[in-house]
């Protein structure tokens, strides 16, 4: 035994009795430990802010998963974090909270990082620059070139702060993992330079799960986002209307938003102050939370006083208490997004899905085939849309007994989505999403339906019959379905403006329903069934609505001229600014966030949110990718033949992706989902082809009830209207003729007449146009012409 | 200012500190204020090294101190009751007799009544902060008054507890 060895053996019976009566302490709960492995080491952490490090030199330590860290700031200004142990002995290296490595310590040379044990050296990058007695003690068998501090993955971003993630290959990066759900606020915490003024810590005898589910579950309701995120738009604070234009870091902000990011971190803005609440488990029942209060870095001493006042009183350890109240909070949509979460993490989703370690293990292993254990054909679908949904439906409803599988891109269970234009908007939350899912959970079971959520594919590989899925399956097929639907299309201008929205999955009219909360008035460009229903919808809370629409008249592609009149005055009558024939020629901002519209002719339209249904496109790029033939070459709808087969014969698309060959205008609608699904099952399982039906149409605004058949030929000179009044006040229908030939009906609150109308054209009656304007008149029993 | 009359304000100063920590101890927040002059203002601090800035947990006047009292009962709390150790370490009276300045050492235990599981947890005596208490007086006629008191806090660590004046 040499020297080191004898000094070491007495130092660490003397350094490591604290050490091991802490470990002694520390409960072995199989439970905590697995928790700590799955989802503390794979999850990135805000381990502190920027500002807590401002100089080179400085440092700041925590731990993650009951790792040290430290976190430095190296000369060139750059943050990093690493394991704050020594590699020689496994010894703790820096034990204090924060301090500077600028100056020399006692067991440390200036501007290095020193374990105290043996003295050896880092520095701020965590390279060994030291080791004591290198050539004495190890002569050629060691060299510090091959010893250095674990470096971990870190980055600075969203408003400053350091995020560190323990794991080398991280479920995702940072900003695929919170961006979406950060971006509601990042423009308003990157506004300004911010730094931590308010600083404690708190123990709660609970479980880091129990504490986030009892805070989303009295939310109640928020927008969901991938990785188990969500976003909470809270009340004002105050009466908060009196200067609804002012956001942080304004400090006349009165608006209330929390970013809640699974596994329990908390950025919450609050009214002129940022709160950051951080949780640290320290047991399965008890767990450590630092709250963070943040402001400008430059700002007035009155206005830094009166945040600091406002902080305290809301967030700070001597807060006002909370009022009493016998509510008890039920269970809420975040919380099962949040457990839902939780269960990929832990290997206990019930459809098997999990965040961790499949990618590593792809990664290693090339395109390996995943689905091996499936036994007869596999139908893979991808996009669990009406179309998607339907697919799956029809194929079983045809005695395919194989195996199906869905990949969708989306959080939670595939829902419809006529209804996030309409109710949705207006819904407290859970009720409306519950009822508007397109099947319960028991249906996928009973159908043998594997549905995988958030699972984006990347690749069709056609050579090998296989797709890519984001957490790196490799996944095979025989038949393959895309049904992946269409993308909203927005204006450049408008990308990355807070409180600038489109309208298409659920998540967006989360994000609209929440910031709704908050608004007095809405601009929205475009005159659409879209824009119209979300006009419809956001009127009835009060909101002052104004619509913009660059054609001559609203719905100009898709309806009537009487019909499109009758519903310009529904929303004028219901006090909507309607704007036609002006386009927009600038969208603008105020600190990041939408303020007004400058239209062609001028015109500034002010608002506190806007929304963008200007159509959609054909979310294709995966079959163009493919080399599948599309309507252009740089994209547009998959071209399918009249069994929906695309040019690949084991590949299919239906929905709003396709169009047939010989189609002319795209039909987006729940019709044509369902209907191109049964065409494609019948195909792909050889049962007699469905009978086609009419196109049709619904939409409420209001209390009107619009209910449609047929394709109106907008562009078409020689299609004219016939007006029809219906029996109960309220009612009236329109009848698009081409001559004598009844092309399209088009009805208001008038069901009966809708399915007379129907029944006329699914049968190709035709009733005569000169006497269906008389309410006597029968559509139906009169005989009329046949084509 | 002789000798005689500065001891006896000192030891008036130090009756009105102990006589502070009784009523607070006894939640008896109008006693407390009547050692208060109409000018007092009161604050909880705390130096904190992880971040390396002094920080302000709670502030407010007489005025908003009392109308923060008055609101307790509808409040959600932690009824465990504070019990206050404090001893005065300096008195300094300024020139005059008109004014003065007191630090004292104050460790707050709490006694458990309502935790988690009152079952286990009432009853049991927890150390619940350290710090100092600086005070400034106004003294009229020989009378101390209290016009502004620093709680300054040691924690940085502040659990579940009872939120009101220390």
């Amino acid at each position: 035994m040499d020297f080191e060895a004898i000094s070491d053996a007495k130092d660490a019976e003397q350094s490591d009795r604290g050490m091991s009566e802490k470990i002694a302490e520390v409960p072995l709960n199989p439970e905590f430990i697995v928790e700590q492995a799955h989802i503390f080491r794979n999850a990135w952490v805000p381990v502190c802010h920027e500002s807590e490090l401002p100089e080179p030199y400085d440092f700041r330590t925590a731990s993650i998963g009951s790792e040290n860290i430290i976190i430095c700031r190296a000369p060139d200004g750059k943050i990093n974090a690493l394991l704050n142990v020594c590699p020689h002995r496994g010894m703790l290296i820096e034990r204090r909270p924060q301090g500077s490595f600028l100056e020399g310590q006692a067991s440390g040379n200036p501007k290095r990082i020193t374990c105290m044990f043996h003295a050896w050296q880092f520095d701020m990058r965590g390279n060994c620059v030291y080791v004591a007695r290198e050539k004495e003690g190890y002569q050629e068998r060691f060299s510090k070139d091959d010893a250095g501090l674990r470096r971990l993955r870190c980055t600075v971003n969203f408003g400053g702060f350091v995020w560190v993630n323990m794991t080398d290959q991280p479920v995702a990066m940072l900003e695929e993992w919170a961006g979406p759900a950060m971006q509601t606020i990042e423009n308003q915490i990157s506004a300004a330079p911010l730094e931590v003024v308010h600083y404690h810590k708190e123990y709660v005898e609970t479980g880091y799960q129990a504490e986030a589910l009892q805070y989303l579950n009295a939310a109640k309701a928020g927008a969901l986002f991938d990785y188990g995120h969500c976003v909470i738009t809270g009340s004002d604070l105050g009466s908060g209307k009196q200067d609804s234009s002012a956001r942080f870091p304004d400090p006349k902000s009165q608006r209330v938003t929390c970013v809640h990011l699974f596994p329990g971190y908390r950025f919450e803005l609050s009214g002129p102050v940022l709160n950051v609440s951080v949780v640290t488990p320290v047991d399965r029942n008890r767990i450590m939370i630092e709250h963070r209060g943040l402001v400008p870095q430059t700002e007035s001493q009155a206005d830094r006083e009166m945040r600091s006042k406002y902080y305290n009183l809301s967030h700070g350890p001597f807060k006002t208490p909370t009022t009493v109240s016998g509510e008890q909070s039920e269970k809420s949509l975040l919380s099962e997004h949040y457990l839902e979460e939780w269960s990929m993490w832990m290997g206990t989703h019930p459809e098997g899905l999990s965040r961790i370690n499949e990618k590593s293990v792809a990664d290693q292993d090339g395109d390996q085939e995943t689905n091996q254990a499936l036994t007869g054909p596999h139908i893979v679908v991808i996009g669990a849309s009406h179309a998607g949904i339907s697919m799956a439906d029809r194929l079983r409803k045809n005695g395919f007994i194989g195996n199906i599988s869905i990949f969708d891109r989306q959080v939670g269970g595939p829902m419809e989505r006529p209804p996030l234009s309409k109710g949705f908007l207006l819904g407290g939350g859970e009720t409306v999403e519950s009822k508007s899912l397109l099947r319960q959970k028991k249906w996928y079971k009973a159908n043998k339906v594997k549905l995988k959520t958030q699972s984006v594919v990347h690749k069709i590989n056609r050579d090998n019959k296989t797709i890519t899925v984001n957490n790196g399956d490799v996944v095979k097929y025989d038949k393959l379905v895309i049904a992946s639907g269409a993308v909203p299309k927005e204006l450049p201008s408008s990308k990355g403006i807070g409180n600038a929205f489109v309208l298409r999955q659920p998540a967006d009219a989360n994000a609209i329903r929440q910031a709704a909360n908050n608004s007095d008035s809405v601009v929205i460009i475009g005159g659409g069934y879209i824009g119209l229903e979300v006009a419809a919808s956001l009127r009835k809370k009060g909101m002052d609505i104004t619509v913009i629409e660059a054609g001559e008249r609203i719905l100009a592609r898709v309806a009537s001229k009487p019909l499109a009149e009758y519903l310009n005055k529904l929303h004028e009558d219901n006090g909507v600014t309607v704007i036609t024939n002006v386009g927009v020629e600038g969208i603008n901002q105020e600190a990041g966030i939408f303020n007004n519209v400058t239209l062609s002719d001028g015109r500034v339209i002010k608002g506190d949110m806007l929304i963008t249904g200007i159509g959609v496109y054909p979310d294709s790029q995966l079959a163009s990718d493919a080399g599948l033939e599309t309507q252009f070459d740089n994209g547009g709808a998959i071209l399918v033949d009249n069994d929906m087969r695309t040019s690949d014969e084991d590949i299919f698309a239906i929905g709003d992706v396709a169009i047939r060959r010989e189609q002319t205008i795209a039909v987006e609608s729940v019709h044509n989902a369902q209907e191109t699904a049964a065409i494609a099952a019948a195909s792909i399982t050889g049962a007699n082809r469905p009978n086609t039906q009419t196109p049709w149409f619904w939409s409420d605004q209001y209390d009107a009830k619009l209910q449609s058949v047929g394709i109106v030929p907008v562009q078409d000179e020689n299609v004219y209207q016939v007006e029809r009044l219906g029996k109960r006040d309220g009612a009236v229908s329109f009848w698009s003729y081409r001559g004598d030939e009844l092309v399209a009906v088009e009805v208001i609150n008038d069901p009966a007449t809708y399915m007379e109308a129907r029944q006329c054209l699914d049968t190709r009656r035709f009733p005569d146009p000169k006497q269906i304007g008389k309410p006597s008149y029968s559509p139906v029993d009169s005989g009329g012409s046949r084509s | 200012m002789k000798e005689d009359l500065m001891l006896d304000l000192e030891r008036k100063i130090e009756k009105t500190i102990y006589k502070a920590t009784l009523a607070l101890d006894e939640n008896n927040w109008s006693e407390f204020f009547e050692l208060c002059d109409e000018s007092f203002t009161y604050a909880i601090t705390s130096f904190s090294p992880e971040i390396n800035k002094n920080m302000t947990y709670f502030s407010g006047d007489r005025k908003e101190l009392v109308g923060l009292m008055d609101m307790l009962p509808k409040h959600n709390t932690d009824h465990s009751p504070l019990h206050r150790h404090t001893s005065v370490y300096s008195v300094d009276i300024a020139e005059g007799g008109k004014s003065a300045t007191a630090i004292s050492s104050v460790t707050i235990y709490q006694n458990m009544l309502d935790g988690i599981n009152s079952h286990l947890d009432s009853g049991e005596s927890r150390l619940f902060v350290i710090g100092k208490y600086i005070d400034q007086f106004s003294i009229i006629d020989g009378v101390p008054k209290f016009t502004n008191r620093e709680t300054k806090l040691d924690n940085r660590r502040l659990d579940k507890g009872s939120h009101w004046l220390l």
